[in-house]
């Protein structure tokens, strides 16, 4: 019996290796568009809000074909085992990928109205660190998937916890800005929702690495990570 | 208390000096479709064999170890291998007819066997051998034209039938699919569902994709071992032993 991790049928392993070429593609462009809009909201930048939105398109089209790829693989090498946990993983991250990518969008989106309104002093800067983090996560999700690295998925996974409370930190912040002043409503609402979108990313992340971590044991993680979100609970009085 | 149809036990197989088979230890649970997978020479057709004692006419076969039909040693001296095929039937990889009737076909077993005292209860066990193989609406306006003139599909249904008729606990199929198209492949692959109502299966297949639709238990042999044996959905899933991942995902010949 040979060691070596490839298929009898060479065609196979071109396939394969095909769709997880593009996945990460997909990634690096997400990865891209978190880093772009980020910036656009804090420097409150129109132009690079726009490019943005219309960069979401290559993200989406890519989901699309990275979706005809793993359909047409499932259907004519019936692949079992690790090659269906990989396909099957393909899937569910390209899914999270694109719905990452929305999640950019709608903070370039939100660059023009923020431009027209006052600055939230102080939340800009949190707001990029939490990004910034979400962006980590997401870089270190698409090393673990290339990897096949169970220990990096594991790290990202419990790294949420610190963006989670980034977000309730913030949405902390925004409640009290506005209570102190209701011209502060419009613009921390805004703000909130990129907070809310990026916790989000964060949490799509982390499903991301759970399938990475099916993807290469064959079972997902048994464990509850524990959920850092506590806004739910928060009234404004406490 | 297990619900094992069939166990086997360090079972051993020689052919002359070439060790065929190395202990093999497997339970075969009742009513169950269990597939038997892995790379020609590795010894599954060879254990199937030895379930029925098929490998007693093959000269220089040495069986060694233990295997037991509901408890009982199949290897016993006093057991008729004879009587032991009634119970435990066989259908192989080629349709091999009788060049008989269909009727005969289906009939030979009962007959010998004396399973039936008149001709009206053998007319019966004919019928429902042919139900039970979903042979019986094709076959009941020409039960008494040659079973050879039967497509490759119902003459394999046939067989079917004929190893039905004796009423066996077990039916072993070795390969029963390989000489057949797709169609056909899909009624087999349907009858051995249903019949699993009333017997224990066990099927030897060279197409895994065959295992995983018809079997519940599927065991992997690998250079006469038996290496990996497990619920079927776990085995082409997230299989334990990197040689049946290997042997699953066509990594190794």
């Amino acid at each position: 019996m040979s060691d070596n991790n490839e298929h009898i049928m060479a065609a196979f392993d071109r396939d394969l290796d095909g769709i997880e070429a593009l996945v990460v593609k997909m990634g690096g462009l997400v990865e891209v568009a978190i880093h772009d809009a980020a910036k656009a909201v804090a420097t409150r930048d129109l132009e690079l809000a726009e490019q943005v939105r219309t960069g979401d398109k290559a993200i989406d089209a890519l989901e699309i074909q990275i979706n005809e790829e793993t359909a047409r693989t499932l259907a004519l090498r019936a692949p079992m085992s690790s090659d269906l946990r990989t396909l099957l993983t393909v899937l569910k991250i390209a899914a999270g990928l694109e719905r990452a990518g929305d999640y950019a969008r709608n903070l370039a989106k939100r660059t023009e109205a923020l431009a027209a309104l006052e600055p939230i002093s102080g939340t800009d800067r949190t707001l990029r660190r939490m990004t910034a983090e979400v962006q980590q996560m997401l870089r270190n999700t698409l090393d673990a998937f290339v990897r096949r690295d169970i220990a990096l998925a594991e790290q990202v996974r419990q790294h949420d916890e610190e963006v989670d409370e980034i977000y309730n930190a913030l949405f902390r912040e925004f409640l009290t800005f506005m209570m102190e002043n209701p011209r502060n409503i419009t613009a921390c609402m805004h703000l909130h929702f990129i907070a809310k979108n990026v916790e989000r990313m964060g949490d799509l992340t982390t499903n991301m690495a759970e399938q990475i971590i099916y993807m290469v044991s064959g079972e997902l993680p048994g464990d509850l990570r524990p959920k850092g979100d506590q806004t739910a609970f928060m009234t404004g009085q406490d | 208390m297990s619900t094992a149809k069939i166990s086997a036990r360090d079972v051993m197989v020689h052919y002359g000096d070439n060790c065929a088979l190395k202990d093999v230890n497997v339970e075969i649970e009742d009513k169950t479709v269990t597939a038997f997978i892995g790379p020609s020479g590795c010894g599954k057709s060879t254990f199937l064999r030895c379930l029925n004692r098929m490998n007693d006419t093959i000269d220089g076969c040495r069986v060694a170890g233990a295997i037991t039909l509901d408890g009982e040693d199949i290897y016993d001296k006093r057991v008729d291998p004879v009587q032991l095929r009634a119970k435990v039937g066989m259908v192989f990889q080629k349709p091999n007819p009788f060049p008989k009737s269909i009727y005969d076909n289906v009939a030979y077993g009962p007959r010998i066997h004396g399973l039936a005292r008149t001709k009206a209860e053998l007319d019966e066990i004919v019928e429902q051998s042919l139900r039970r193989a979903a042979l019986w609406t094709e076959a009941k306006d020409r039960l008494h034209t040659p079973g050879t003139g039967l497509s490759g599909g119902q003459q394999q249904r046939l067989c079917i039938a004929r190893a039905v008729a004796t009423r066996p606990e077990v039916l072993l199929m070795d390969e029963p699919c390989s000489a057949l198209d797709p169609i056909a492949t899909a009624q087999i692959e349907e009858l051995i569902d249903e019949l699993r109502q009333n017997f224990s299966v066990v099927i030897v297949t060279h197409s895994m994709q065959q295992a995983a639709r018809v079997s519940q238990k599927t065991a992997f042999f690998h250079l006469g071992n038996l290496v990996e044996y497990n619920e079927t959905g776990k085995i082409f899933t997230n299989p334990q032993d990197p040689r049946t991942e290997s042997y699953i995902t066509g990594r190794i010949g």
